[in-house]
């Protein structure tokens, strides 16, 4: 019964439900299939969503909206420097990062020294994001490489190379919360900055590297989901909006911080991709999938929220 | 000699004014300014409008048509915003707004008050229904029923079909699902055995294909709305499935696959949409409304079409990331006028 009580357990059993029930419409064929497209596609939430989760693990009011700005912004410059010539895919993938690096480093320039807001802070910052790219580029969507779109869709001991690269970003995430001092700090700020400021925390350096890192992570989640689907579009980060937050919050992250969950934004990240998959098979209606998604997310995190309040 | 000059002046106006109205009972539009209120710029089919639209009146603004042709986009596609937009324009006293509008019952207070104000308003793309405004339409339901009409021309025997639709809650997705589905109702050889939304993008259309595919039995042809269809083509690839006959919708990306595809296997399919280039057609019927011809309220733009024939050339003159384009002028746009009287 110990592991009903972990809030993470909550976003595996719902994936895993929604995977069996489109897989009982084919009677057990398929399954496979469904399963890789769920990590291919989960990596690319799982990735803004870990992002997120540190960012949201800061407190109240800390949220990074600039999110798909800085998917599409990196994801655009990188292409567009790689002219789809072979051999670029390193310089592609530094240029997103740098990218997303120096938009975090804004976003946090914003919130800690205009004193602004998170929420209005990192709105603000996405429009300018969003408008650079469209400057850019004006929308062009340039192929990526054939060797970076090869590894971007190709697999690796069964699984999408970038679900290893999800992955691994999880456990390194895991490990650096649970293991290290910083992870230690950023929690205790979200549980209560004032008290972590006088318990000598270095507050504002926490919230920096973790409005960078959030960004960052963007970056990476732009490059790779351009180079998986052929070429950045403009609109192409507009649902990890709401997705980075969603995988958070149904993962068992507390929405208040102070209390973060990795294997939860997996767990959520698989079952948002395979909700959508679900209902589709089933034929349901974009408006019959809209209302059926809302309310089994707020089941789940209905779920997971009780769970915590008995230790 | 200030008063020669003053003559000389005059007849140059009237001349490069003659040029445009093609006319004799068309007043000058030399004075008059043009704004284009835009709701959404976040995708290469709406920068392509915007670059048309930049080049025709550009060029136009040039030849002294007009004074001014302005564009202006919202930056959070809101029909509140753009009902202000259009409310500053009005106070700019701008003589038309061409607008491709965020809904087409929200800006109808405004675009009333326009009209009342005495400005123009000619709405295209994403139409308006305010009675005073001009409509340039696309019949989106006949798109539809053409893809289907081509599938049963390239598949007598009929099969499975699966549906990538448009964003959820926009007419436009309304309109041409519905086509679709009359089309199949005709054909009833055909049968609709999944359909999923693919937002009009490349990446969304993949996910959502991705995720329905391993529950759908053989699937013979994708319908789609445009902005999809290379991502079906990589889900289909990806899922180690064979390719079906796959309706396109003129992206540079989706034509530049069919032509790999044709190379390689002799792939066939038909590709249509509407192009960027109807902001210039909006443009030149809002000028030939300020030049005083009779324009009937609604209009219909045809579709742009592009067959195994045309493919090559179309390729060559669509820039790489683009869509296909057609720029309409003057004389295109009084052709649609005459049409529709």
């Amino acid at each position: 019964m110990i592991l009903l009580r972990k809030p993470w357990i909550w976003s595996w059993a719902a994936a895993a439900l929604t995977f069996a029930l489109t897989i009982a419409l084919t009677s057990g064929r398929g399954g496979s299939e469904l399963a890789y497209a769920a990590l291919s596609f989960g990596a690319f939430a799982a990735i803004v969503g870990l992002g997120q989760m540190l960012v949201i693990t800061l407190g109240p009011g800390n949220v990074d909206l600039s999110i798909p700005a800085t998917m599409t912004l990196s994801a655009t410059l990188a292409l567009k420097v790689m002219a789809s010539e072979p051999g670029t895919a390193f310089l592609g993938l530094v240029i997103a990062l740098a990218v997303g690096f120096g938009a975090g480093l804004a976003n946090f320039a914003l919130i800690f020294l205009l004193r602004l807001p998170p929420i209005i802070a990192t709105l603000a910052a996405s429009l300018i994001y969003q408008s650079l790219a469209i400057w850019s580029n004006r929308g062009l969507r340039i192929k990526p490489p054939e060797p970076l779109a090869d590894f971007a869709t190709g697999r690796f001991l069964g699984l999408p190379n970038v679900a290893w690269v999800g992955l691994t970003l999880a456990v390194a995430v895991w490990i650096i919360l649970e293991r290290s001092v910083w992870g230690r700090w950023l929690l205790a700020t979200g549980q209560n900055m004032r008290a972590a400021r006088l318990a000598g925390v270095p507050v504002e350096r926490v919230r920096a590297t973790t409005y960078v890192t959030v960004a960052t992570f963007a970056g990476l989640a732009g490059y790779l989901l351009a180079s998986f689907s052929g070429g950045a579009a403009l609109n192409m980060g507009a649902e990890y909006l709401l997705m980075s937050i969603a995988v958070v919050v149904i993962g068992g992250s507390s929405i208040a911080g102070g209390d973060s969950n990795v294997p939860g934004v997996w767990g959520a990240a698989l079952f948002m991709f395979l909700v959508v998959s679900m209902l589709n098979s089933y034929g349901a209606g974009a408006g019959v999938r809209n209302v059926l998604t809302g309310t089994i997310v707020i089941a789940i995190v209905i779920a997971a929220s009780t769970r915590r309040l008995r230790p | 000699m200030k008063i020669s000059k003053l003559l000389l002046g005059a007849a140059g106006l009237a001349l490069v004014a003659g040029l445009a109205q093609a006319g004799s009972h068309l007043q000058d539009t030399s004075g008059k300014r043009i704004a284009l209120s835009n709701n959404y710029a976040g995708n290469s089919w709406r920068q392509a409008m915007l670059q048309s639209w930049e080049e025709a009146a550009g060029a136009a603004v040039a030849d002294g048509v007009v004074a001014a042709a302005d564009a202006f986009t919202t930056s959070e596609n809101q029909a509140t915003e753009q009902a202000a937009q259009i409310q500053n324009m009005i106070l700019q006293g701008y003589d038309a707004i061409v607008i491709n509008a965020a809904s087409p019952t929200a800006l109808n207070g405004a675009v009333k008050e326009a009209c009342d104000a005495g400005v123009t308003v000619v709405s295209f793309d994403g139409i308006v229904s305010e009675p005073c405004a001009w409509r340039i339409a696309v019949d989106f339901a006949a798109m539809g029923k053409e893809e289907v009409d081509y599938l049963a021309t390239r598949l007598p025997d009929g099969g499975n079909l699966l549906e990538i639709r448009g964003l959820a809650g926009v007419f436009v997705d309304d309109e041409i699902s519905a086509g679709i589905h009359a089309g199949v109702a005709e054909h009833d050889q055909f049968k609709i055995v999944g359909s999923v939304h693919g937002d009009w993008a490349q990446d969304v259309a993949q996910k959502a294909v991705a995720g329905i595919l391993p529950s759908l039995p053989d699937v013979v042809g994708v319908v789609t709305q445009g902005g999809d269809g290379y991502g079906a083509a990589q889900a289909f690839k990806a899922a180690g499935r064979p390719t079906p006959l796959i309706v396109l919708g003129n992206r540079q990306d989706e034509m530049q696959w069919w032509a790999d595809q044709r190379d390689a296997n002799g792939y066939e399919t038909l590709s249509l949409s509407i192009a960027p280039g109807v902001s210039t057609l909006a443009f030149w019927v809002a000028q030939q409304v300020l030049a005083g011809e009779e324009v009937p309220k609604d209009l219909t733009v045809p579709f742009l079409k592009i067959t195994q024939d045309t493919l090559d050339e179309k390729l060559a003159g669509t820039p790489v990331g683009s869509v296909a384009n057609v720029m309409y002028a003057l004389e295109d746009a009084q052709a649609v006028i005459a049409g529709a009287k």
